[in-house]
């Protein structure tokens, strides 16, 4: 007993001195007031309205009764010409809402009225090649600072009142291929990041930073074989090396964590996705190659993985692993638990054990998935061996055809988990590709082994569909289907409301129990952003960011036809009720 | 999404639903010249082509770019261009769009593949000038490896080749999958030379400019590695030519450049430029 209570008696000790050290520096969120994002309605502080990313808010002033009525309350352009896909989550804070755009901008809009009161814009080298569109996700806030990663993968702090910059740290080195686009996570004063990057030979990670400095105080590689750190010293190798890898390859791996993650306060965990391994022909590194294509929930204290699952085993199809693990609590089996969910971009929604990443369940949340047919017992894919991919130099001409696309059943979009209806609401895409051996490439000059691929729709009326899905069944309950593939995030709110945008423009709001759709807004360009809601003045407020762009103009292929007449933007949206 | 550098289809399928509409009016031979000017894009990081060597830019492709603005009588503006996906992709950003993030694109881009289906897909360019013949060759320690033997002959032995390039897929993928465990990477094909010559590998398959530059900057210590001169069993790539790209409306630009190119074949220039790198000049098939 001695131990836990004069750790706790310590606890209130630093506590104090911390709240004795405060009017020394600019007042802000605290930690404390980001773990408890999810319950303060009147702001939004983190990535996710919470750490655990419920993207839930227990207001109901806007509710199906009356959401029909909502109105815009005012709207602000992001300006220039750099109006390119604009995914970001906005923070709002004090008056003020805090949003990302495209090529690494930052700006400050005033909560009332709409307008700017700073801005500041990344200068950007032009030798970084952002494989998918030049977008951010979003921004975290901790004391007086506004914090956000750039597409040279560089972090950078700001003076959240007057936009100066207090540090700029560089993550990695955009030389060599590394960029960063998520949103930033701050736990108990650290901020956590992924990495991205597209070049071979980018390895992912994650990194803790002191959130005053942005000194890096932990580092942990995800690819087997590579040593972590803590404090500037080894911190033990991530796996065991060449258990799933043959020959070097583990040392150009990849598993880039490019969505960023999520935090558990229940178990102080942390979760994050990795992507997919390197090179992208499967048959040229047999095994499962850990840890791509995984979940890792890792100690928020020293940066050592906890316990992992993989998603998919031997990735061949780029799905990559990254989507948010989502903590919930549910009752399974008559037995009450501790769970966490995925919407994997290979089609199958987990559900895990989140204290110790046991498998529950897998079920498919899109219409069709060509890998594989179902999960076994042990969490392992029934996989379909014709489904995968051809091997280099083999079947020349010959296609295969795959699906979901390796754009995925869900990509980056998150989606949200209402804690009234226990059911979580998954932005989801049907659609396939053919793939074959492309014998006339080029890269960098000199004749390569590519693949070449098209992305094809499988249903007549739709490609995007936003699915209830409830944990505890597997079962879809109900679903929304979109012309377009949907590409944004989803929120869900107290007032029985779900919210997502579509890139036809419009931010929509459903009935969290029928699905029915209930009101729509047209915004000018593709909506591929996250919606928030917050209190102000009494009123319930609910914002959205609209600008067409990300991976899917770029890589549609015939699918682009739902899509052609999407023009560009950059705006961000704000809504309320009439009064 | 790692692997995008994986693919090059999507590039193609961006091209060709016109998402990324043209920009700038062409650059052809009477604006140049007026100009004084001429913009060579090369590769940013491709020894031997091109490459940065105490603060300055060297290489054949370099040395190529200042000998053609010589005699268009202009000053060459040589900027280096970092590689995409693929070079369908290289020609967006380097000759008829730009970069994303601001790169300007040149009059002329350097090493691009001069291929009939690749220039078919990328109507938005010319691609003129083939100046080279590309191929991939072995070189290794005679005493250390069985230049001419099989391949399954190397296991056990030290190979070296460049991360994600056709060498690197040859050695770790065929046979098998038995000489995987043997392969070390290397990030680009003159690297992979240097582990040779440098005593940390016994063998190396890469292009043969690289593998000739390679020994001849070695000297000495390159004594003992050989080339195989017999064909790779199973080996895909039959080699390929190099050329130029001009903006598809810069023709008159691209007829210049290849008379000069043709010149410097035929008057004993361009073997001379090759030699100074100990690369020996083979001519492209398609210069006939």
């Amino acid at each position: 007993m001695k131990g836990p209570i004069m750790r706790a008696l310590s606890g209130v000790a630093a506590m104090t001195l911390a709240m004795g050290a405060a009017p020394l520096v600019a007042q802000g969120p605290t930690d404390a007031d980001l773990m408890n994002d999810a319950k303060s309605t009147g702001d939004v502080l983190t990535y996710g309205m919470g750490p655990q990313a419920h993207r839930f808010s227990t207001l109901n002033a806007i509710n199906s009764g009356n959401v029909s009525k909502m109105v815009p309350a005012f709207s602000a352009s992001l300006g220039g010409e750099k109006q390119r896909g604009q995914e970001a989550q906005p923070i709002v804070y004090d008056g003020i809402i805090y949003v990302t755009g495209s090529y690494s901008r930052l700006f400050a809009f005033d909560a009332r009225t709409g307008e700017e009161k700073w801005q500041y814009d990344a200068r950007l080298p032009d030798g970084i090649m952002p494989c998918c569109d030049v977008v951010n996700r979003g921004a975290a806030i901790h004391g007086d600072k506004i914090i956000f990663a750039t597409l040279d993968a560089r972090l950078v702090a700001l003076n959240r009142l007057t936009g100066k910059v207090i540090w700029n740290k560089q993550i990695a080195d955009y030389k060599e291929g590394y960029s960063a686009t998520a949103a930033p996570l701050i736990v108990r004063g650290m901020v956590i990041t992924g990495n991205s990057g597209g070049e071979f030979g980018v390895v992912g990670a994650v990194d803790a930073r002191d959130v005053n400095t942005g000194e890096l105080i932990w580092h942990r590689p995800v690819i087997e074989g590579h040593m972590g750190t803590l404090k500037g010293q080894d911190n033990g190798v991530t796996g065991k090396l060449n258990a799933t890898w043959q020959g070097d390859l583990w040392k150009s791996g990849g598993g880039a964590t490019w969505l960023g993650g999520t935090y558990d306060p229940d178990t102080n965990l942390l979760f994050f996705g990795t992507g997919n391994p390197a090179p992208w022909n499967s048959h040229l590194r047999p095994g499962d190659n850990l840890y791509t294509a995984s979940t890792l929930a890792i100690d928020p204290e020293t940066g050592v993985i906890k316990w992992h699952y993989q998603t998919t085993p031997h990735d061949g199809w780029d799905f990559d692993g990254v989507n948010e693990f989502i903590p919930f609590d549910a009752t399974i089996n008559g037995k009450p638990m501790k769970l966490g969910a995925k919407a994997d971009r290979n089609g199958y929604f987990f559900v895990l054990d989140r204290t110790n990443g046991k498998f529950i369940s897998a079920n498919k949340f899109v219409m069709q998935t060509t890998w594989a047919n179902g999960f076994n017992k042990a969490g392992k894919p029934n996989v379909i061996p014709e489904g995968r991919p051809p091997a280099p130099g083999e079947g020349k001409g010959k296609s295969v055809f795959a699906s979901p696309s390796f754009l995925g059943g869900k990509n980056w979009m998150p989606m949200a988990y209402s804690q009234d209806t226990g059911l979580f609401y998954i932005p989801s895409n049907d659609w396939g590709m053919d793939i074959w051996n492309e014998p006339i490439a080029y890269k960098k000059g000199a004749a390569y082994l590519g693949a070449g691929f098209t992305i094809k729709s499988i249903a007549e009326d739709h490609i995007g569909a936003l699915r209830a899905m409830d944990p505890k069944t597997g079962k879809i309950v109900w679903e929304y289907k979109n012309k377009a593939p949907l590409w944004g995030g989803v929120l869900s709110t107290g007032g029985n409301l779900v919210f997502t945008g579509t890139p036809e423009g419009y931010l929509k709001a459903f009935d969290a129990k029928t699905g029915q759709e209930l009101w729509k807004f047209q915004t000018g360009s593709g909506v591929v952003g996250s919606p928030v809601t917050w209190e102000q003045d009494g009123e319930q407020y609910v914002a959205v960011m609209s600008g067409w762009g990300g991976a899917v103009p770029l890589w549609g292929g015939e699918v682009a036809k739902s899509f052609k007449d999407i023009n560009q933007g950059g705006a961000l949206w704000v809504f309320k009720l009439p009064k | 999404m790692l692997s995008r550098r994986a693919w090059m289809g999507g590039a193609g399928a961006a091209l060709a639903l016109g998402l990324l509409p043209g920009r700038s009016e062409a650059a052809p031979l009477a604006k140049v010249k007026a100009l004084g000017t001429l913009r060579v894009v090369v590769y940013k990081d491709n020894r031997p082509w091109s490459w940065e060597e105490g603060g300055k830019l060297v290489g054949l492709d370099v040395d190529l770019a200042q000998a053609i603005a010589g005699k268009l009588g202009v000053r060459a503006d040589v900027a280096e261009l970092v590689a995409d996906e693929s070079a369908d992709d290289d020609l967006r950003n380097g000759v008829w769009k730009g970069g994303l993030l601001g790169f300007t694109p040149g009059d002329v881009m350097l090493h691009v593949p001069f291929d009939r289906s690749f220039a078919a897909r990328n109507d938005q360019v010319a691609i003129v000038a083939p100046y080279y013949r590309e191929s991939f060759a072995l070189a290794g320690l005679g005493g250390a490896v069985p230049l001419e033997g099989m391949p399954t002959e190397w296991r056990g032995r030290r190979l070296a080749a460049e991360l994600d390039s056709i060498p690197d897929f040859y050695l770790i993928g065929s046979f098998g999958g038995v000489l995987t465990k043997d392969v070390a990477h290397y990030p680009t094909g003159s690297a992979a030379v240097d582990a040779v010559t440098g005593g940390k590998a016994d063998a190396v398959l890469a292009s043969r400019a690289q593998i000739e530059e390679g020994l001849h900057r070695a000297g000495e210590r390159a004594s003992r590695i050989a080339l195989r001169k017999g064909p790779l069993p199973a080996f895909t790539s039959p080699g390929w030519d190099i050329g130029m790209a001009v903006k598809e409306n810069s023709r008159t630009l691209g007829d210049a450049v290849e008379e000069i190119t043709t010149t410097m074949a035929t008057n004993g220039e361009m073997k001379a430029l090759f030699a100074r790198y100990g690369v020996t000049w083979t001519p492209a098939n398609a210069a006939g």
